[in-house]
């Protein structure tokens, strides 16, 4: 049975701004979902919607089949964990993860064995009288997860709970987040704008754009076949290089001096692309395509160069390659480069929706 | 004009100055406003409360400590204490209570909100004195609005026969001026409590009633602490102008508290030796409620 399912759902403010229009997602029991996108996409309201904390101003929201449009939060049987982690500062780390279960009148006993079983868990034996003033702030992030986890809830909710870590303590806890919601196996939900957390966390990602889900898939399915430019755009790092060009009797028109066979497609203006790590460094004389180089960030296993392409109407646009090993292209000379057909994105001009051979 | 003032940076900053009047001239003004205005008064209470003086002003005898024992072996002198006590308590509660209850209402209110928070700060910029009449006049038992929707309702109101009525009707003057300032203060303090953490708590199963008390109310302590001891230095010393406006400390000695009382044996019963002696009282009284209010701020109230 589905576990989560999100009905036409939509978001419009009493002040007349639609924040989300319409959204349709069904989440299996156990599934890792990760909402991902820009900042205002709405990604954050909605997740506050499926907590209970933002009315929902339309469609079904159905909790294990239930409808939990009008419940209380309580009610819901979710867990959050928010951003700034939201632990009750008066509180020892004992009573703020005993709390929940206090409200739900469960015995003293009871309560003592599951609030020490998550600490155990978590690795928070030590510091359950501690107060979360006298905690890191990986040990803060540990608590509130305790917390949600006490309770055994339907859905755990996660709304950016990494941003306030510095990037090692993101990148550990990353992988700890994983590992926990693989061995309790609960439904997650997971808000983030970084698209590496996005990409290692999820099952399935779910990207965001002004309201609107652009595609939803699992990391890799996204990352080999972006249904539109933003969401090329938005996932891998660097992005992907996009160049609108023409395509004449089975010629692209690419840059100026490029000139590649290519299928037909059903548009003649289309928005190509290549992901910077599909490209190839060779002579000019082979090259594709010429790139003017501009900058080099060598980053030890691999060299960023960033250049840009000049295209026939005379416009340049940027372009990055991603080599593994050390490369050092003069700076501001041109180089050439191989883009494998096979490595090709083609989407519509006007729709930006990928498009494919005819 | 870097360099100028750079100078002059330096100037300050350094230990040494060239003149050593400069720093004594640069805190004159204050020195000399403490000294006119509270050290030598206070100096001349002290002294006063060692001296019996006629009713004139004419000669005075130093009686030693008896004003003091006078003062101690009173009963009037303890029932103004208790006066005191009964007046400055039932202040700092009501108006924690209503500035408390006022404030949570405000701190919900979207829109208009700047409306509210303004009418409700309003009552703090009304004299003391005007406060008393307002109140006094409300409740005159002849013609007073709310006298006479008490006496609808069954309730024989007097405050000029009925010392009960009287308190009352003096710690509802007092606590309505200081609710405003109590007010500011708790919508400050609830408006810094992270939305994030009255939403957990409701995630957790804690109703609108319960995450108050669990949640709100804890983390408003040191606002409440702080307004509890500045309340009760206000209900003790600073109501001298409510009371003369409505009651005048009576009737009988009902709402003489120790400040109107200093006033009364002074100003109107002309015993300036008990009077000053009261003031010495006082001041040591405010000496420690000023050192209780730095202890516990300084360590504030932790959470």
């Amino acid at each position: 049975m589905s576990d989560l399912v999100l009905r036409n759902i939509g978001k419009t403010y009493d002040n007349g701004y639609q924040a989300i229009p319409s959204i349709d997602l069904t989440i299996e029991e156990g599934e890792f979902i990760v909402l991902v996108g820009p900042s205002g996409c709405g990604k954050s309201t909605l997740l506050r919607m499926v907590a209970g904390l933002e009315s929902i101003s339309q469609g079904d929201l159905l909790i294990k089949g239930d409808q939990v449009n009008n419940k209380e939060p309580a009610e819901r049987d979710i867990a959050m964990v928010f951003q700034n982690y939201a632990l009750y500062p008066h509180m020892s780390v004992y009573d703020n993860m005993a709390y929940g279960l206090k409200n739900r009148g469960e015995p003293k006993s009871e309560i003592e064995t599951k609030v020490n079983a998550v600490a155990q868990m978590l690795g928070l034996e030590e510091l359950l009288t501690r107060k979360p003033r006298q905690l890191s702030g990986g040990q803060r992030q540990r608590v509130a997860m305790g917390r949600a986890m006490v309770r055994d809830p339907k859905v755990f909710l996660f709304d950016e709970p990494l941003s306030n870590l510095d990037a090692k303590l993101r990148v550990q806890m990353r992988v700890e987040i994983r590992e926990l919601q693989r061995k309790l196996g609960t439904t997650t939900l997971y808000v983030t704008h970084d698209q590496v957390e996005a990409m290692t966390l999820a099952d399935r990602l779910v990207v965001l754009n002004k309201g609107h889900a652009e595609q939803v898939g699992t990391p890799m399915a996204l990352y080999e076949r972006p249904a539109s430019t933003f969401v090329a755009q938005f996932i891998g790092s660097p992005s992907m290089n996009l160049i609108p060009s023409t395509i004449e009797n089975g010629v692209l028109q690419l840059g100026v001096d490029s000139q590649l066979a290519c299928p037909q497609f059903s548009t003649d203006k289309v928005m190509w692309g290549i992901r910077p790590e599909h490209v190839d460094i060779v002579p000019l004389q082979d090259a594709d395509l010429s790139l003017q180089v501009k900058a080099v960030e060598a980053l030890g296993a691999e060299t960023l160069i960033h250049g840009s392409v000049k295209t026939s109407e005379d416009k340049l646009y940027p372009f990055v390659v991603r080599l593994s090993g050390n490369h050092a292209p003069d700076i501001g000379q041109p180089i050439g480069i191989r883009v494998p057909q096979q490595a090709w994105h083609v989407f519509d001009v006007v729709t930006t929706k990928r498009i494919e051979p005819l | 004009m870097c360099l100028l003032i750079s100078d002059w940076l330096s100037l300050f900053m350094s230990v040494y100055f060239p003149q050593k009047l400069l720093p004594y001239l640069l805190l004159m003004p204050q020195l000399v406003v403490t000294a006119i205005f509270f050290l030598w008064p206070a100096g001349q209470a002290v002294e006063q409360a060692f001296y019996q003086e006629d009713a004139f002003g004419l000669s005075r005898d130093y009686v030693g400590l008896d004003n003091f024992t006078e003062l101690f072996t009173s009963p009037e002198y303890f029932a103004s204490l208790k006066t005191t006590m009964v007046f400055s308590f039932s202040v700092a509660f009501l108006g924690l209570a209503v500035a408390l209850w006022l404030a949570v209402m405000a701190d919900r209110v979207i829109r208009g909100a700047m409306v509210y928070q303004t009418l409700l700060i309003w009552p703090y910029a009304v004299a003391p004195a005007l406060a008393g009449v307002l109140w006094w006049i409300l409740f005159d038992p002849s013609m007073g609005p709310m006298a006479l929707l008490l006496e609808y309702i069954g309730i024989d109101w007097n405050h000029f026969v009925n010392g009960d009525q009287a308190m009352i009707l003096v710690v509802i003057s007092a606590t309505w001026k200081q609710i405003s300032y109590n007010f500011l203060f708790f919508l400050a303090g609830l408006q810094a409590i992270p939305r994030s953490l009255i939403e957990a708590a409701a995630i957790d199963g804690a109703g609108p009633s319960k995450r108050f008390w669990d949640i709100v109310f804890p983390l408003l302590s040191p606002t409440t602490f702080f307004l509890l001891v500045v309340n009760l230095v206000y209900a003790f010393f600073e109501t001298f102008g409510v009371i003369d406006a409505t009651t005048q400390g009576g009737p009988g000695q009902s709402t003489t508290t120790m400040v109107y009382k200093v006033f009364n044996d002074g100003f109107v019963g002309l015993d300036l030796g008990s009077s000053a002696a009261q003031s010495v009282v006082l001041m040591v009284i405010v000496g420690l409620m000023t050192v209780v209010q730095f202890r516990y701020i300084e360590r504030k109230v932790q959470y």
